[in-house]
């Protein structure tokens, strides 16, 4: 076909997804490359306005604030989908599995056990105490089994070698997963002759593993049956179509913080027959909000007394309270010294190249550079507060300086990775935006990384920003199954095998 | 079981969206049996529609003077209006939104997808010139979802509270559509004519159903007994309100009866036995009256029984409010 969706596609020097470095299309993209290309220019963006009326009509929407009192929009997915063979996800699922396994550890030592990694000043203690997400209210609270990130969304980006990095850890409501479940849903309806082309892992056993997770951290009390619900801020909340999403997958109760009681210790919800005890609360609303008697006392979403029954071992508070310690970005800086110190191993994962400012000559020397370095608030997630040194304006990056000037503990300051790109649709061919990973682990009965995850797109040209407040959209993720034939493929693993489906109505 | 406020919001998408459904089926009507009427005789119909569906302060509120054109658009789209259609279907769509996970995805996608529709529509243009279609457009969208909800939800509580919140609204719109429209009949001032009983049982979509139960005598008592009473006619008061109290005895199981129950009960047992030329020729407006307050007064008590903190007072408030 003349007409190609991939006509005029230049890497321009970055690390491609697709493409290596001589223009060859990597092996585990073959097939999928040769599908899209049997398709007119025009098809594609037909069938991604296909998939935008479908989640319009399903409204599966996020808030975007700040624009007409939060306006609903749809995540933008971009059609191409992000493939990923087997060797390369094994090493990533054990970097995850190891990370998370250290980071529960790290929350557990800290809240409920001797602060052995402070005691033995691996993590200095007046860092984590000046962490705005570290919390005193969480002390002594037990989490069964120590599983305190019961799900994390740990942040991976590509540099210019295509190794996967950290970029950071999202340890209290990472949000996202149910993208992952909807776009594999709309990919599979929209492109289902590209999807048929390989062998890709199912992602939606997602609600049923989540159920299993938070049933096993339930408190001894509760018996062989726990009562589980996911407590959400309410409608108006940016993630709520995740939130309803989530209970519709495990068959829970979606509760406001309105719907539930604490009596003794004990919390219970409003219902038509009245109380019900609760065991496990999967909560998406901020540790700040959770309580207004411990937490913020002007809270209108939270529950007087909560903390008091999960003290009591009454109730589990999903993820743990205070668990913003531990994804604070200066504390982000020692996560690999923490592996080594628990589990005495290796990083598999590395991090990104993170200056600590508090530390005079690292800070003399990031000031020196800051047009090179991207500077991020510690606290903040999302991509807010974000300032990238390169395309900064002079103006911000004094602003910046004085910031960090005033408040070096508030600030880290990274090496810009040249994230990784992937093709794109944009109009009606193919260009390379940049694009992070986000999986999901679960601490249940054993760490479960999801195959899987959202890859963000940043959809304006050279941007690396990817997060959906800041623009940016997504793909769909495709982990492919582990080839355990060994046949002769000599080249890298690549597990495309061969298939000849009649390609659907193209 | 379920959780008190998800009870509430689906018996309020019930309520909402029977009423946009019913408010759309009243304005059709009235629009155009009064293509061809006097002036002064439109001017009435049209206000005794907001009497209808109990607008009146709202529209007076408002400033405008009755006509056809400010009433409808009152009616339609008037954002101001809580009982407009675009509100009654904004306000269903809000609260379904609130149910998502209790609605079955595609009862969900028809309620958002009518609302998305509506605004899309420029929906001003429309009544100028299009309100067959307007009309028309909310009716089957309404009935599509009562049709998907039959369907696709199971049968469970929290359909019992859909269903609860519906026929309550269609009983006490309906029991007031007879009220206001057959006032000046009763009243002797005029005559009911042909085209005005046509013009009450088509507001009720009950046109077709009464002459094949009447056929050709269609008198006073014949209409109202038929909006009324009618066994088997799912839109009439009686037909409602047992289909009302078949939802409450599932919610409230076997065992002692529960507040609600033993109101609408009371009342479905005086329709069961009401004869309609005896209704006639007592006070028929002060009966059709009392109806509807104890209708809102079960509705209430619904209220007391599952969606609040029960407690002897509030309940004691509600049974007091029944006179």
């Amino acid at each position: 076909m003349a007409a190609d969706v991939f006509r005029g596609y230049s890497q321009q020097g970055f690390f491609d997804e697709v493409f290596g470095a001589d223009g060859t299309v990597r092996g585990h993209y073959e097939d999928v490359v040769a599908r899209l290309r049997m398709l007119s220019p025009g098809e594609l963006g037909r069938r991604e306005r296909l998939r935008d009326d479908a989640f319009r009509t399903a409204g599966i929407t996020f808030t975007v604030y700040g624009e007409d009192e939060g306006v609903e929009r749809t995540f933008p997915m971009d059609l191409v989908p992000r493939v990923i063979p087997a060797d390369e996800w094994a090493v990533v699922e054990a970097g995850l599995i190891q990370r998370v396994t250290t980071l529960n550890m790290f929350l557990d030592d800290l809240y409920a056990g001797e602060r052995a990694a402070v005691r033995d000043g691996i993590v200095p203690w007046w860092l984590v105490s000046s962490s705005a997400g570290f919390c005193r209210e969480a002390f002594g609270i037990p989490v069964p089994y120590g599983a305190r990130c019961l799900v994390a969304g740990i942040d991976l980006v590509r540099d210019v070698e295509g190794t996967y990095r950290v970029l950071e850890d999202n340890l209290r409501n990472p949000s996202g997963i149910s993208y992952v479940l909807e776009n594999r849903a709309a990919m599979t309806r929209v492109l289902p002759h590209v999807f048929g082309s390989l062998p890709v892992r199912p992602v939606d056993h997602y609600g049923m593993s989540l159920l299993a997770a938070l049933r096993h951290v339930a408190p001894p009390s509760a018996g062989s049956d726990p009562t589980v619900v996911v407590l959400t801020p309410g409608s108006y909340n940016s993630a709520y179509f995740e939130h309803t999403f989530l209970a519709r997958q495990m068959g829970v109760e979606l509760v406001e913080g309105r719907d539930l009681v604490v009596d003794d210790q004990v919390v219970s919800m409003r219902t038509t027959r009245g109380l019900e005890r609760v065991d496990v609360i999967y909560r998406r609303i901020d540790d700040e909000f959770l309580d207004p008697v411990v937490f913020r006392n002007d809270s209108m979403i939270g529950i007087p007394g909560m903390m008091a029954a999960a003290r009591a071992g009454n109730v589990t508070i999903a993820n743990a309270v205070g668990n913003g310690v531990a994804d604070d970005k200066a504390v982000y800086a020692f996560v690999p010294a923490l592996i080594e110190y628990y589990l005495g191993e290796t990083a598999i994962l590395p991090n990104c190249t993170t200056y600590l400012l508090w530390d005079a000559d690292q800070r003399e020397d990031v000031l020196a550079r800051l047009d090179q370095l991207v500077v991020k608030p510690v606290a903040e997630s999302g991509g807010y507060g974000l300032v990238i040194g390169p395309v900064a304006s002079d103006e911000t990056l004094a602003t910046t300086a004085e910031l960090i000037a005033a408040n070096p503990r508030g600030y880290i300051a990274q090496e810009v990775v040249s994230l990784s790109r992937h093709p794109t649709l944009v109009g009606d061919r193919l260009e390379g935006r940049h694009v992070d990973l986000r999986p999901f682990v679960l601490s249940g009965e054993r760490i479960e990384v999801i195959p899987g995850g959202l890859t963000r797109v940043a959809l304006r040209p050279g941007s690396l920003v990817v997060n959906s407040s800041q623009g940016g959209g997504s793909k769909d993720t495709w982990i492919l199954e582990a080839d355990d034939d060994k046949d002769d493929g000599e080249d890298d693993g690549d597990g495309h095998v061969e298939r000849h489906d009649e390609p659907d109505g193209a | 079981m379920m959780l008190s406020r998800h009870a509430e919001s689906l018996f309020w998408t019930g309520r909402h969206v029977e009423r946009a459904g019913d408010t759309a089926r009243m304005l059709d009507v009235t629009y155009h049996a009064l293509l061809e009427s006097p002036h002064a005789e439109a001017q009435r119909t049209w206000s005794e529609l907001l009497d209808v569906l109990s607008l009146r302060p709202a529209f007076e509120a408002t400033d405008d003077h009755v006509s056809a054109r400010s009433v409808t658009r009152f009616l339609v789209l008037d954002p101001t209006n809580p009982g407009a259609i675009v509100s009654s279907v904004g306000r269903a769509r809000e609260n379904a939104r609130s149910i998502r996970e209790l609605l079955s995805t595609e009862l969900w996608e028809t309620i958002n997808t009518f609302w998305l529709e509506l605004m899309e529509l420029d929906l001003a243009a429309g009544i100028e010139h299009q309100p067959y279609e307007l009309y028309r457009l909310v009716k089957r969208r309404t009935q599509e979802i009562a049709g998907t909800a039959a369907e696709t939800m199971p049968h469970d509580d929290g359909w019992r509270f859909l269903l609860l919140g519906w026929m309550l609204e269609r009983a006490m719109i309906v029991c007031r559509l007879i009220n206001v429209r057959t006032m000046r009949y009763t009243s002797g001032e005029d005559e009911l004519d042909f085209y005005r009983a046509v013009e009450l049982l088509k507001s009720a979509s009950a046109l077709e159903a009464f002459r094949k139960t009447y056929p050709g005598a269609m008198t006073l008592h014949n209409v109202v007994g038929f909006l009324l009473l009618s066994p088997t006619f799912p839109r009439s008061v009686l037909y409602s309100i047992r289909a009302a109290e078949a939802r409450l005895g599932q919610l409230v199981g076997p065992g002692a009866l529960a507040r609600p129950q033993r109101v609408l009960g009371r009342l479905r047992a005086d329709l069961d036995f009401a004869d309609p030329i005896e209704l006639l020729n007592g006070d028929l407006h002060a009966a059709l009256d009392d109806l509807e307050a104890h209708l809102r007064g079960v509705a209430d008590l619904v209220a007391v029984q599952f969606f609040r903190n029960v407690d002897e007072l509030s309940f004691l408030h509600a049974v007091e409010h029944l006179g």
